[in-house]
Parts: C-alpha cells; sequence; structure tokens
C-alpha cells in the first residue's frame, strides 16, 4: 500500500508512521496535540525485553509465560509469542535511534526487576522510559517529515472513519482552529489514541485518553474486546488535580501497606500473605486496600533519608511537592486508581480490526495483555503492534476502489450544526462527571450484578438525553460531539463485565469469586443499531 | 481572593481582562484552580455576571508534559505544579505565553517550536556516540543527555529569553539543548550541527540564562552549551 492514516500520536503512532515511512508509505499522523503531551511520556518503570546478557533462567519462553500467566491465559498465545520474540529488536532500535537508556557496565540497556515477572528484564531509562523513548521517536518522525513522507498534522481530532461494504476508505477528523471537518482518505488508517481513562473522571494517567475513536468505530461496526478488564494500580497519592502514581519501586524497596486501628498499625498485606505481602499482585493489593474500608498509608521511612534520596527520589519529590509530605518522616496516604486498559479495539494477530483496512495499535486495541497487564509490557506492545501494523499495511497491494465521501461530510457537518444549536438543560460537562461517577461506583474493583445493572440503566439515561444537550461553545467541539460515543463505550463496558459471570485476573466479581473454565476466552461485543451483542470468542477467531 | 484572566475568545478576536472571586485552599495548584472555575454548570465572574468556561491546555496535570504553560503572576510556569500557597501576592494573575499566538484563552500554538526543529532536520538517526575521555565524564555527558531529552518544548525557555522574539532566526535554549543532545549522541552529525547551532543560537544569545531558572525540567543548558563550545573547538 502506498499511504495510511495514523491516528494519535503517542509511543505507538509514532512507532508505526516511522515504521511506514521506512518501507515508503506516506503517512499523515494525526493529533490535537503534539507527541510531548502524549501520555506515553508518563510511563516511568520501563520496556520489557529478554536481551542477550538476560539474566541467569531468563529466555523468551519465561517472558511468554509470565505475559500469559498475567493475563490469566485468555490472551493469544501467537500474539504473545511474536511480542516478546521481537522485543530485544525493538529495544536495539530504541538504542540506535538515541534513546537514552540506562546502561550497564558494557554501556547496554541496564535492567530492573518489575511486578509479576519471574526475571530482571525490565529495560529502563532512569525514572523517565517513556520520555526518552518519546523524545526519540519524535526525532525520528521529524526525519522522515523533512523528507516528506510524513506529514504531522496539530489540532485535529477524531471524528469518525470512511466506512463502506466493511471496508475502510479514510477519517474525518475535526479541526479544532478552523472548526471545520476534514475528509481525508488513505490505502489503509491506522487507530493510535491510547486508553479510555476519561470515562472515570481522575485516573493516574492523561486527560487527553478518553476512548472516543474506539467508541465511535464500535458504533461504526468494529467490535471490541476485553472491556471488563480495568488494571487498578494500588497506591495512587489523591490530589486536587488527579490521582498520582506512587511507583511500585517504594514497594520494592521494601514499603508497607497498612491502616491504622486506634494507635496501632494494622499491616494487614503481611498479616494475611506473610512477608512477601507488600510485593502481590496490583489486582490482590487493589482489592485487600477495597476491601479494608479504611484509609490506607504506604510507609518507607525506616529506609532513611539517605537511601530515600539515592533509591527513589522522585516519589519523595512528588510527595513532597503535590502533598507537602515528606516521607523520610512519614506515610503516604494512597488509594487504588484506574491505570490501564486491558480491553479496547478487537484486532487479528497482523492488528486489523473487522473493518479491511483499519488497523489498531498501543492501549486503545486488544490483544496481548488478556485479563492483566503486566508491567513494562505495554510499552514494548505499543511499539511491536505499531511494527505489526506498519509491515501488514507497506506488503499490502493497493486495493484501486475508493469512496464518494462528499455526502458523507455533508450529513455529518449538517450533525456538528444541530448541535451547535441545541440548547436543552444538560450541560454536556455535567453529564461527562456523572457518567464518571457511575463508572468509579459501579464498576469499581470489586463489581457484582446489580451494581452493574444500575450502571447500565444510569447510562441508559445520559443516552437518552445526549441528543439533547446544551452545546457549550467554551469547550472544544469535540467535547460536545464525542458524549454519545463516550456513552456507548460506558454502557459497552459495563454490559461486557456483567457478561463475564466469573472473576479473572483484573476482573473480580463478588457474586462469582472464582475463575471459571467456561469463561476461558477473551469477551466480544458488537453494536448494531442500538443494539449490544457479547460472546466469547471460543473460536479464538482473533487470534489468526 | 480574587483571579485576573486575560481572555480571548478566538485567535482573531481582542483579549479582555476577567475578573473572579474563589475561596479555594492555598495547597491547591493553580490547574486546580482553573479547574475549581470550571467545573460548575454556570461560570459566574467577580461582579455576578454569567460568563464562559476558561480555556487552558492539560494533559499529565503532573509536570512532565508541557501542556498548561501559562504566565502565572507574571511569572511563565506550568499550572499544574504552581501551588496558591507559593504565589507572593493575594491576587492571581494568569495570561497565555506572550510570544506565541493566542488560539483560545490560556490556549497558544506552539508549533512554531516544531518547525524550527524541523527546518534544521535535527534527528539522531544512528547512534554513534562522541567517546568521553573517562568513566567519569562519561557519567556526566550521559546525565546531561539524560536530562535534555526530558525536554518538555512547553516554551518557557523561550518566553523568558530576552533574545528570542517569534522564533523567525533565533531559536532560543530548547534548540540549543536539543544540538547538543543529537550531537553527543552522534559524532557524525557534528559538523552540520554547530553550523546551525551558531546560526540560530550561539551567535546571538546574549548568555542571560534565565531560561536555565524557569526551566521545569531544570534542564542546565549552560552544560549544553559548553558541550557543543567544546566540540566547536575540537573540530
Ligand atoms: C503513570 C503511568 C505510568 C506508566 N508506566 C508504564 C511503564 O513503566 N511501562 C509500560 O510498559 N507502560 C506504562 N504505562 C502505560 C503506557 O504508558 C501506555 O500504555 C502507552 O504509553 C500507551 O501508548 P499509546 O501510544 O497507545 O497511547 P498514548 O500515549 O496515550 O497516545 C495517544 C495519542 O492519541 C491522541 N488522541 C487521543 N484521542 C484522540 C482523538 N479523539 N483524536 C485524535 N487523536 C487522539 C493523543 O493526543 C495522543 O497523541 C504507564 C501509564 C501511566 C498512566
Amino acid at each position: 500500500m502506498e499511504s495510511a492514516l495514523v491516528i494519535g500520536s503517542g509511543i505507538a503512532g509514532m512507532s508505526s508512521a516511522v515504521e511506514l515511512a521506512g518501507k515508503g508509505v506516506k503517512v499523515q499522523l494525526f493529533s490535537p496535540f503534539p507527541s510531548e503531551r502524549s501520555q506515553s511520556v508518563m510511563a516511568a518503570g520501563g520496556i520489557n525485553a529478554v536481551l542477550k546478557g538476560h539474566e541467569e533462567g531468563d529466555s523468551i519462553a519465561s517472558h511468554i509465560e509470565d505475559t500469559l500467566k498475567g493475563g490469566r491465559y485468555i490472551a493469544g498465545e501467537r500474539a504473545v509469542r511474536g511480542l516478546c520474540e521481537g522485543a530485544e529488536d525493538i529495544i536495539d532500535h530504541l538504542e540506535k535511534i538515541g534513546t537514552v537508556f540506562s546502561v550497564n557496565e558494557s554501556g547496554r540497556p541496564d535492567r530492573r526487576a518489575f511486578g509479576g515477572q519471574s526475571h530482571k528484564r525490565t529495560c529502563y531509562c532512569g525514572a523517565s522510559t517513556g520520555k526518552q523513548i518519546v523524545s526519540a521517536l519524535i526525532m525520528e518522525v521529524r526525519r522522515f517529515e523533512a523528507k516528506g513522507i510524513i506529514e504531522r498534522k496539530l489540532w485535529r481530532f477524531f471524528h469518525s472513519a470512511l466506512i463502506k461494504d466493511g471496508v475502510c476508505y479514510g477519517a474525518l477528523l475535526f479541526n479544532e482552529i478552523t472548526g471545520k471537518l476534514e475528509a481525508y482518505c488513505a490505502d489503509a488508517v491506522i487507530i493510535a489514541t491510547g486508553g479510555q481513562n476519561k470515562l472515570f473522571g481522575k485516573t493516574t494517567g492523561s486527560t487527553q485518553c478518553d476512548g472516543y475513536a474506539a467508541a465511535r468505530l464500535f458504533m461504526q461496526g468494529a467490535k471490541l474486546k476485553n472491556l471488563e478488564f480495568i488494571q487498578y494500580h494500588p497506591t495512587a497519592m489523591e490530589t486536587y488535580q488527579k490521582k498520582m502514581l506512587i511507583s511500585e519501586a517504594v514497594r520494592g524497596e521494601g514499603g508497607r501497606l497498612f491502616y491504622c486501628e486506634g494507635e496501632n498499625r494494622v499491616y494487614f498485606m503481611e498479616e494475611k500473605y506473610g512477608s512477601g505481602g507488600n510485593l502481590m499482585t496490583r489486582d490482590v493489593i487493589s482489592r485487600e486496600i477495597d476491601a479494608v474500608k479504611k484509609d490506607v498509608f504506604l510507609d518507607i521511612s525506616f529506609l532513611g533519608r539517605k537511601e530515600i534520596e539515592r533509591r527513589i527520589p522522585e516519589v519523595k519529590d512528588t510527595c513532597l511537592k503535590y502533598r507537602g509530605i515528606d516521607i523520610c518522616n512519614e506515610p503516604i496516604p494512597i488509594s487504588p486508581a484506574v491505570h490501564f486498559f486491558m480491553g479496547g479495539l478487537a484486532v487479528h494477530l497482523n492488528h486489523e480490526t473487522n473493518i479491511r483496512n483499519l488497523f489498531a495499535i498501543g492501549e486503545c486495541a486488544s490483544m496481548y495483555h488478556g485479563a492483566n497487564r503486566l508491567g513494562g509490557n505495554s510499552l514494548l506492545a505499543a511499539i511491536y503492534g505499531g511494527r505489526v501494523a506498519a509491515g501488514e499495511i507497506s506488503g499490502r497491494r493497493v486495493e484501486r476502489e475508493s469512496i464518494n465521501y462528499a455526502d458523507i461530510l455533508e450529513h455529518e457537518n449538517e450533525r456538528l450544526d444541530m448541535l451547535r444549536q441545541s440548547k436543552s438543560s444538560f450541560p454536556v460537562n455535567y453529564i461527562r462527571d456523572m457518567v464518571a461517577d457511575t463508572m468509579n461506583r459501579d464498576l469499581g474493583i470489586v463489581r457484582n450484578r446489580e451494581a452493574l445493572e444500575r450502571g447500565i440503566s444510569d447510562i441508559d439515561y445520559y443516552l437518552s438525553v445526549a441528543d439533547r444537550i446544551s452545546y457549550d461553545s467554551s469547550v472544544l467541539m469535540y467535547a460536545n460531539y464525542s458524549l454519545k460515543g463516550i456513552l456507548t463505550l460506558a454502557k459497552a463496558t459495563l454490559i461486557s463485565a456483567e457478561f463475564r459471570k466469573e472473576s479473572r485476573g483484573s476482573h473480580f466479581r463478588s457474586d462469582y469469586p472464582k475463575e471459571s473454565k467456561d469463561y476461558e476466552a477473551s469477551s466480544i461485543i458488537s453494536y448494531n443499531d442500538g443494539k449490544f451483542d457479547v460472546c466469547l470468542d471460543k473460536e479464538s477467531v482473533y487470534e489468526s | 481572593m480574587r483571579v485576573r484572566i486575560l481572555r480571548q475568545q478566538t485567535s482573531l478576536s481582542e483579549s479582555y481582562w476577567e475578573n473572579f472571586r474563589v475561596d479555594v485552599p492555598k495547597d491547591m495548584t493553580v490547574a486546580g484552580l482553573l479547574d475549581h472555575i470550571n467545573f460548575n454548570d454556570d461560570i459566574i465572574d467577580e461582579n455576578g455576571n454569567k460568563t464562559t468556561r476558561i480555556g487552558w491546555e492539560c494533559s499529565c496535570l503532573q509536570g512532565i508534559c508541557g501542556a498548561c504553560a501559562m504566565v502565572i503572576n507574571d511569572i511563565p510556569a506550568l499550572a499544574c505544579e504552581t501551588f496558591i500557597k507559593d504565589l507572593k501576592k493575594d491576587e492571581i494573575t494568569i495570561r497565555p505565553l506572550r510570544k506565541f499566538p493566542v488560539i483560545h484563552d490560556l490556549i497558544v500554538d506552539r508549533s512554531v517550536i516544531h518547525e524550527n526543529l524541523k527546518k534544521i532536520n535535527l534527528y539522531i538517526g544512528e547512534y554513534h556516540p562522541v567517546k568521553a575521555k573517562n568513566l567519569k565524564k562519561a557519567e556526566k555527558e550521559h546525565r546531561q543527555q539524560y536530562d535534555v531529552a526530558k525536554c518538555l518544548k512547553c516554551g518557557i525557555c523561550l518566553e523568558v529569553c530576552p533574545n528570542y522574539v517569534n522564533g523567525n532566526s533565533f531559536f532560543g535554549a530548547l534548540f540549543a539543548n536539543e544540538c547538543y543532545l543529537v550531537s553527543s549522541r552522534n559524532e557524525t552529525e557534528k559538523k552540520e550541527i554547530l553550523k546551525n547551532y551558531e546560526k540560530h543560537f550561539g551567535n546571538t544569545c546574549s548568555k542571560s540564562f534565565s531560561c536555565m531558572d524557569l526551566c521545569p525540567m531544570k534542564i542546565q543548558t549552560i552544560a549544553s552549551v559548553a558541550g557543543l563550545n567544546k566540540n566547536s573547538f575540537h573540530n
């Protein structure tokens, strides 16, 4: 193929753009804001890869097994194998383009231990792995921009895909500067718009990730997968503006979780799980904290100021800066927060969705993480997925069919005009806040039928008024037109969680607390004119 | 507390000041404050008149993406890490960065940053590091490269720079730092980079280094400049 649109310019979007450009495919790279603002810059911990000179006993097979096990055996083995086998080449490439890794004595990327993994295999760049990779990728994109192979287009928000008879021919993007919809056609479209944070309001991630692109494509016929699997990070610190991640490194350095009973501290994780209790997996700790129903704290003060400053300086600075807490003297108040979405657009091994020539990569796609993601695997998956999609697109023959988009553009413009004129009593921001309240209340760490059904009925109500919102000209047009998609995605997520009548990985149902063989497969949800259909992918359709 | 905000509805319209009365905790940041004003269904100014929501840009809300750079009490800073308690006056004035075109309220168009880097076509391409003389020097260089690659491209260094006007010829500290990063990680690019560095930074910078005082990432531009000068002597 000769041309592609890449929508979203985080690590996934940039990786695919660079890979496509390297193979001579012309790319238009869209995002509202530059890549420096993408959530990818927030990734701190690292990226997994079994490299030459790995820790004794480690192997690619072990990385595969850790990933499958972490995902509770519903991620496809072939996909995960490709991911883990491709990891070394990805690190080599990142090194080649100048990523400033933390290095060992021989100048190669150093590796650290990370939760849920049997060996030390997480390459890292100090405490800013994502940022360092983004910086290197931006330069690579720039190299191809200078050659005219990649064209970056800012201030554009995804609106919808141009689809006819199950084939994608391009996309409509809303230009916030001109206030107009623009149509772009290309041989293939790659969606790389990140996770669905905004469904939950405050999370550990970026405010730019709202899931709208996946939502709108769902309404246009794309299938979504495993939406019920949402990773909570057990240790986030609440501030006025967000839930700030407190790195796992604190527990890695011996940090202890406790709550207070009168004068006494109750180290509940150690009491229940023994000395390694504070290092249990993210989902177990999140559930235990949730069950405590009291303020929980994380203490590392016993390590002493010198060691804290040497080993976890960023955590010390963050706590001091945002909450005035000196972790050398006092514990950190923490609570679990939404952190990562295992679910998203359903894609085949080549990262194509069920709509021909429409691809999805990065956190907006669901592929490698099953029911739970290992820390350090999502940056890897974002880059790997980008490469796979690019490889597929560049190797495919151009189909000379096209679409007459003039009518679609006119129709969508008319709809936006109608929206601009709407003046009902439902402010768009108010509904967005209410959705977040509903999701946090009814799709929390522990779920049950009653809460999920209540959530669905609340969202149904918001959907019933979504066409009658009062248009707010002082927020982005995008915030107005994306509402219905976001509500639809919220409902699909609740339905998927209700459908899975078992507990697996990050999905825990108090009414079905056990993992069940009957559900050992991914869930797939589809949408047809207001109707939602969920099933299990028992035939592994999305494994091919 | 009184908050004065310089507003502008569109890139083409006139700017105007609007004042608000707010009662918020002092340990809140300016980002929290803007959220607080915007949260209500009706936004009311200090005279009790209904007004529109304030436009501002954010993403990470923890000082690592650079989206929310603005001028707060005359000092350019990230709203998400500027705390009300640290502001000296009882009145807060907020305005958009002055050296970039305004798009809406506090949202500005900083694309000139990227366009200038693109013009010079700065990229590492192939990792061929400059060999350091000894381990200590190598570690120092690595540290500087790591720090420089954390640049947010937020534009604060350009906003405070006495030499930066609109990016037509002088490209500012972020450009010097990028030149350093690329040339130190790919020796083969050095010559060409140094020429452009002199033209778009070295020859004009008056070395006030006010950029370093306000850089949210605390990037030591002076060390990048020293590194580049050292390189040019070697050539
Ligand atoms: C605090 C934190 C720490 C993390 N640490 C790690 C770690 O150590 N290791 C690891 O592997 N993973 C980590 N992750 C997860 C990882 O950062 C993400 O999964 C990954 O960066 C996702 O990359 P992406 O390119 O898919 O999406 P993003 O980086 O989120 O990029 C999405 C892009 O899409 C654009 N976009 C969004 N909506 C639209 C729209 N409607 N129209 C057009 N463009 C749009 C955005 O502007 C952006 O450019 C962490 C996450 C967080 C929040």
